[in-house]
């Protein structure tokens, strides 16, 4: 449907589109995303040719626009600003008709379709129609700036950060909208935003840029899955699944603050010490530091009789897992092996950590909501 | 008053009638032309911005000074108070056109073109209707200072109600002093409830804004 | 044109201007402060400035004669709109949430309108005096007809015998006077605002 060709654009030197090339296809929603100043905007005027590229070709339903009437080409493609920019010395319906009537429309078809377009999204006629745009709350004035766009039902709507001046609770209301509506009308729409969320939730394809190329152009979901730079993961920030704080190693899961005392350690002070820290399991070390096992509580209660060090009672056979392992290891040691925690030991076999449910759930809920910073 | 009508009525009719017909005449020549101006101004604002304080600074030249020098140039016929008149009737008009269209939102521009307007489309049906609250009272200021500046037009014998005015002072004769400057006031008064009325018809309300 | 007509035309202008301020600032104070005055104030103001100069100047006359009295009223007239407005303009344009502060800290009306409100109003007023000096340097041309003199004087001479440099000469005066009395007022308006509010700077 849209069909960029290694287009170029400076201004007085400065490249601020950088060969980009991409293909939108028809009835998607595409939304362009990145920094401010990154070159969305500029890419979206090209479309409609308010502004126009110095290198590559710019196609529409396979046709350069170059060598189309700018005019008829800016009536065949609907344009949403963030301002709104209705006429503020039109009414509702003369702003709806603003195409048409620049198309030639019969006055009784133009009626008409302010009349289709209202009912779209749920604005009486009878109610709305003659009345100006400062008689509009801020949702509602956009929602005829896109009325506005969709009259002349053109194929393609261009969307510059429609919703930025909204509140919260408006633009949610209104992303739901243009959504069903594309839907609806089976319109290819591209969007611009810098709203993560928005992109993610209105979006067929994401395209995000930075510095006027492209980084990366993908589905939200792939996009969260693999997000192509550390920028993309910023601007999802705790949403992607793969950011820095993602646990894949066992040491992300573990926490590393553990008693251990060496194994010719006293009966009777490893229990004072067990009951003075609220643990039920200590971990023991050889004399060189390197792990040499566990021993538990009960075991201690049941057969610690007539032994002075720990030595005897210890347990060799207790699961363990190296901190470079892949985190699932332990998570299948912890699981599997019914016990309440899993021993990590660095390669010189001196300990790291424990991995207990606990640990392993926050360190879950710190990469899907963030840690709480 | 009855006497006082008696013996002035027709007179002052007649000044009424040259005074308002050098007015109407002026002001619509200077509106037709400032209007073009201006439009072709806001397309070069970098003339506009050697021309408007230039303006501006000739705004600061009385009207006395035009009639004068055109009465000079042309003599005693009536194209000399008209275009004097016009003249000085453009500055405001011209200014306000100018301004009018360039202060409106680079927003509305841009959503002018891409509705797919051409130029002159989003001139006629987006920047002058935006521009008309300045542009109309543009056009008031002048109507006013042109009612104001036409009683000189009796001071190079060319009629109007300055006649009865200056001819009063002349002679010490009060009657015949208010004969000439209470029409001229209500003419102005007119000239501008007028105005108001021009206004409320074709200026939508959302437009329409008082400062006070 | 003499230099007398100059000092003669700037007197008139300056001691209309005086009293421009010392009526026009209380009258914007008054339709502010009292709303139901408000619209009668502007609006009669409004007028006088409507009414042709002449005309204004010519019924003046009747009551006190030809003179310079004449001329002064009539100046002081015809410029009380822009300090009259643009004082009530620039009261009503102190923030509403500032002025409920005020009033929340149990200031009483008059001391309010001192300290809060007339402070941020003075540029307004000051603006408003600035058109009037302006439009006073160019209605004064008219006193030479209702025996008031100043450079309207010359100017008129001139073009009853056909001498136009004089014309232009004057016409230059006048523009720099204009100019000139401008320049002075701004500042005298920057003066007063390092002197009050040294902080802004
Ligand atoms: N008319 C212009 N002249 C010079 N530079 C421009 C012009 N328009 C845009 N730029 C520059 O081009 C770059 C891209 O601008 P653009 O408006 O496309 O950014 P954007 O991604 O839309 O940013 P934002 O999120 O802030 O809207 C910016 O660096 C901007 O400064
Ligand atoms: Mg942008």
């Amino acid at each position: 449907m849209i069909r960029f060709e290694h287009v170029s654009k400076s201004y007085g030197g400065t490249l601020v589109l950088d060969d980009l090339s991409f293909e939108i296809a028809p009835g998607q929603l595409a939304v362009l995303i990145g920094p401010s100043g990154c070159g969305k905007t500029t890419t979206l005027k090209t479309i409609n040719r308010l502004i126009e590229t110095d290198k590559g070709d710019i196609y529409v339903n396979g046709r350069s626009i170059a060598r189309l009437n700018k005019v008829e080409l800016r009536c065949s493609i609907g344009y949403v600003i963030q301002q709104i920019g209705l006429f503020p010395h039109m009414t509702v319906e003369q702003n709806i008709c603003v195409v048409p009537k620049l198309l030639k429309y019969s006055k009784e078809r133009c009626q008409k379709i302010t009349h289709e377009m209202l009912e779209l999204v749920k604005m009486p006629y009878e109610e709305y129609a003659h009345k100006y745009p400062n008689q509009l709350s801020g949702g509602q004035q956009q929602r005829i700036g896109v009325l506005r766009a969709l009259a002349a039902s053109p194929p393609i709507v261009l969307m510059d950060e429609p919703f930025g001046a909204l509140d919260p609770m408006t633009r949610l209301v209104l992303q739901e909208e243009v959504r069903r509506l594309q839907q609806k009308l089976n319109k290819t729409i591209v969007f611009v935003t810098h709203d993560m969320d928005e992109a993610l939730t209105m979006a067929d394809t994401v395209i995000f840029m930075e510095k006027g190329r492209i980084v990366q152009m993908a589905s939200p979901d792939e996009m969260l899955r693999n997000p192509a730079s550390d920028l993309i993961c910023s601007f999802m920030g705790k949403r992607s699944l793969n950011n820095q704080h993602l646990p894949q190693t066992v040491a992300d899961i573990m926490r590393d603050k553990v008693v251990t005392v060496t194994k010719d350690h006293g009966v009777r002070a490893s229990v004072e010490l067990m009951s003075r820290k609220n643990i039920d399991t200590l971990i023991l070390t050889n004399a060189d530091g390197s792990y040499a096992g566990v021993v538990s509580v009960d075991r201690i209660k049941r057969s610690g009789k007539g032994y002075k060090t720990v030595e005897p009672l210890m347990n060799r056979g207790y699961p363990f897992s190296y901190e470079d392992e892949d985190g699932q290891v332990a998570f299948d040691k912890l699981i599997d092996g019914g016990v309440n925690y899993v021993v990590v030991l660095r390669r010189d076999r001196t300990v790291a950590g424990i991995v207990t449910k606990t640990s392993m759930a926050r360190s879950m809920a710190e990469a899907v909501w963030g840690n709480g910073e | 008053m009855t006497d006082f009508l008696e013996i002035y009525g027709r007179q002052i009719a007649q000044a009424a009638g040259t005074h308002l017909y050098y007015v109407l005449l002026s002001v619509a020549i200077a509106f037709a032309v400032s209007l073009t101006l201006g439009i072709l101004l806001s397309r070069a604002p970098r003339w506009a911005n050697i021309i408007l304080p230039l303006l501006s600074l000739f705004q600061t030249v009385p009207g006395i000074v035009f009639i004068g020098l055109l009465f000079l140039a042309i003599g005693i016929v009536p194209a000399t108070i008209i275009i004097a008149l016009a003249i000085y009737a453009i500055f405001p008009i011209l200014k306000n056109t100018y301004v009018g269209i360039i202060e409106v939102d680079e927003s509305y521009r841009e959503a002018a073109k891409g509705c797919g307007m051409s130029a002159l489309q989003a001139l006629i049906r987006v920047e002058l209707p935006l521009a008309l609250p300045a542009i109309i009272s543009g056009l008031r200021m002048s109507l006013v200072y042109t009612v104001s500046w036409a009683v000189l037009a009796a001071m190079i014998g060319l009629g109007g109600l300055g006649d009865l005015i200056f001819a009063g002072i002349s002679s010490n004769n009060n009657a015949l002093i208010l004969a000439g400057a209470l029409p001229a006031a209500l003419m102005a008064i007119l000239c501008s409830l007028g105005i108001d009325l021009l206004r409320g018809i074709l200026i939508p309300r959302p437009l329409r804004r008082d400062v006070l | 044109m003499s230099w007398s007509m100059v000092m003669e035309h700037l007197f008139m202008v300056l001691l209309a201007v005086l009293f421009t301020i010392a009526l026009g600032v209380p009258l914007g104070v008054c339709a502010y402060c009292f709303k139901p005055l408000r619209r009668v104030v502007l609006w009669s103001v409004e007028i006088l400035q409507t009414i042709p100069a002449m005309a204004l100047l010519g019924i003046i006359m009747v009551f006190l004669g030809a003179g310079k009295a004449t001329v002064v009223i009539g100046l002081l007239l015809y410029a009380l709109m822009p300090v009259v407005q643009n004082t009530c303009l620039g009261l009503t344009e102190v923030d509403p949430g500032v002025r409920e502060v005020a009033r929340g800290m149990g200031m009483m009306r008059f001391y309010r309108l001192l300290h809060v409100e007339m402070p941020i109003a003075i540029p307004y007023i000051f603006t408003g005096i600035r058109i009037a000096v302006v439009i006073s340097v160019g209605v004064a041309v008219f006193a030479t007809f209702v025996g008031g003199g100043g450079i309207g004087r010359a100017i008129y001479q001139a073009i009853r015998v056909h001498d136009v440099p004089t014309i232009i000469s004057s016409t230059f005066t006048l523009m720099l006077m204009a100019i000139g009395l401008d320049t002075v007022m701004a500042l005298a308006e920057k003066r007063l605002y390092s002197r009050f509010s040294p902080a802004e700077k």
